[in-house]
């Protein structure tokens, strides 16, 4: 039996779909597989286009049609992840907003829209002028350096999660 | 397949396996890992870094090979992530036997831990067929062949089932 909810965070975990998640035996780590895939996707495709940003991989490539090509996998993935991490997240709400590890991988999260955002609005808009010059736009090197921090830094909030759950929960 | 897995369990604790990961967890390397807090997170970003390289890699090798992913050709396509899926592949062994340490029996008389080693070493023997398959397509231009089509395929399910077994090494019974 569980008690009457205080706050929307127990409503969001005492409600049927958290309960149904966090009694079974295999809907968490199911999900957690599930979102791990989608997260090494998520990543795995938008480094490509990062680290070309920044003028490391894939040199002589066209930035633009290294984007066509992984953006699909990389907002497939990307809803993917979304949906089974909102799925871990109903399983465990009140212990999740209560650590500052999962309250930094959302701002981060966040941010790294926020710069894919700017970089879109900006340097994006002239892409075809500079993708085929030696050296990129500053504003472009430096959206594909904060992106690849901020998820690196999803990883790693991601994971301290994992293992600090428990901790901040009286 | 609880029952399965707990039998294989159960017969891996009477094999010398059993006194040699007891044995392992005294080692002066598994004592400094399980007495810093970060070196199991830290190893395990390693390791999901280098499984997010690889998979990317495969992915978009397989996509060019389907046509989905055309900018390139595939001999380019190929030498480029070929490289990043080797890289890939040495960062997730050595992160991955350094993450060994860190719960020896838990890892070592796990089967499912033991189900993933299979598959790990099945996906680099695969892997390097498929590199050899796709540097023979390259001399005959850019027409693929169902095998080459049929082995990213298998290669991506393989991924997902490795990645999978990592995640269910965890709650597996010990």
């Amino acid at each position: 039996m569980y008690p009457t909810p205080t706050n929307i965070w127990e409503s969001i975990e005492y409600s049927k779909l958290g309960i149904t998640v966090a009694e079974s035996t295999w809907m968490f780590p199911t999900l957690e597989t599930i979102h791990v895939i989608a997260l090494v996707t998520v990543i795995g495709t938008i480094a490509i286009v990062d680290l070309r940003l920044i003028g490391i991989g894939s040199k002589g490539h066209r930035v633009s049609l290294l984007a066509k090509d992984t953006l699909p996998l990389t907002w497939g993935a990307f809803v993917l992840a979304a949906i089974t991490g909102s799925l871990l997240f109903v399983s465990k709400a009140t212990s999740y907003v209560a650590n500052p590890y999962f309250l930094f991988k959302m701002v981060t999260l966040a941010l790294a829209g926020l710069n894919m955002m700017y970089l879109h609005l900006t340097a994006w808009r002239t892409v075809e002028h500079w993708e085929q010059d030696p050296t990129f736009p500053v504003a472009a090197k430096v959206a594909g350096w904060l992106s690849l921090v901020f998820w690196l830094l999803v990883v790693f909030f991601g994971r301290a999660i994992g293992f600090t759950l428990s901790v901040f929960t009286s | 397949m609880g029952d399965f897995l707990f039998n294989i369990t159960e017969w891996l604790r009477t094999t010398p396996l059993s006194g040699f990961a007891l044995g392992m967890s005294e080692w002066p390397l598994t004592l400094w890992i399980v007495t810093h807090f970060w070196a199991i997170p830290f190893l395990q970003i390693v390791h999901i870094l280098a499984i997010a390289g690889s998979f990317a890699s495969v992915l978009m090798i397989s996509m060019r090979v389907f046509g989905l992913a055309g900018h390139a050709t595939l001999a380019e396509t190929s030498r480029r992530y070929t490289k990043v899926l080797w890289w890939s592949l040495v960062f997730i062994v050595l992160s991955g036997i350094l993450m060994l340490f860190g719960d020896t029996v838990r890892n070592l008389l796990n089967a499912i831990f033991w189900i993933k080693m299979i598959l790990v070493v099945l996906a680099i023997v695969s892997s390097i067929a498929f590199a050899k398959s796709l540097s023979r397509q390259l001399t005959t231009g850019d027409v693929v062949g169902g095998g080459t089509k049929a082995t990213s395929l298998f290669l991506i399910v393989l991924w997902c089932v490795i990645m999978t077994c990592g995640r269910w090494i965890a709650y597996a019974p010990v």
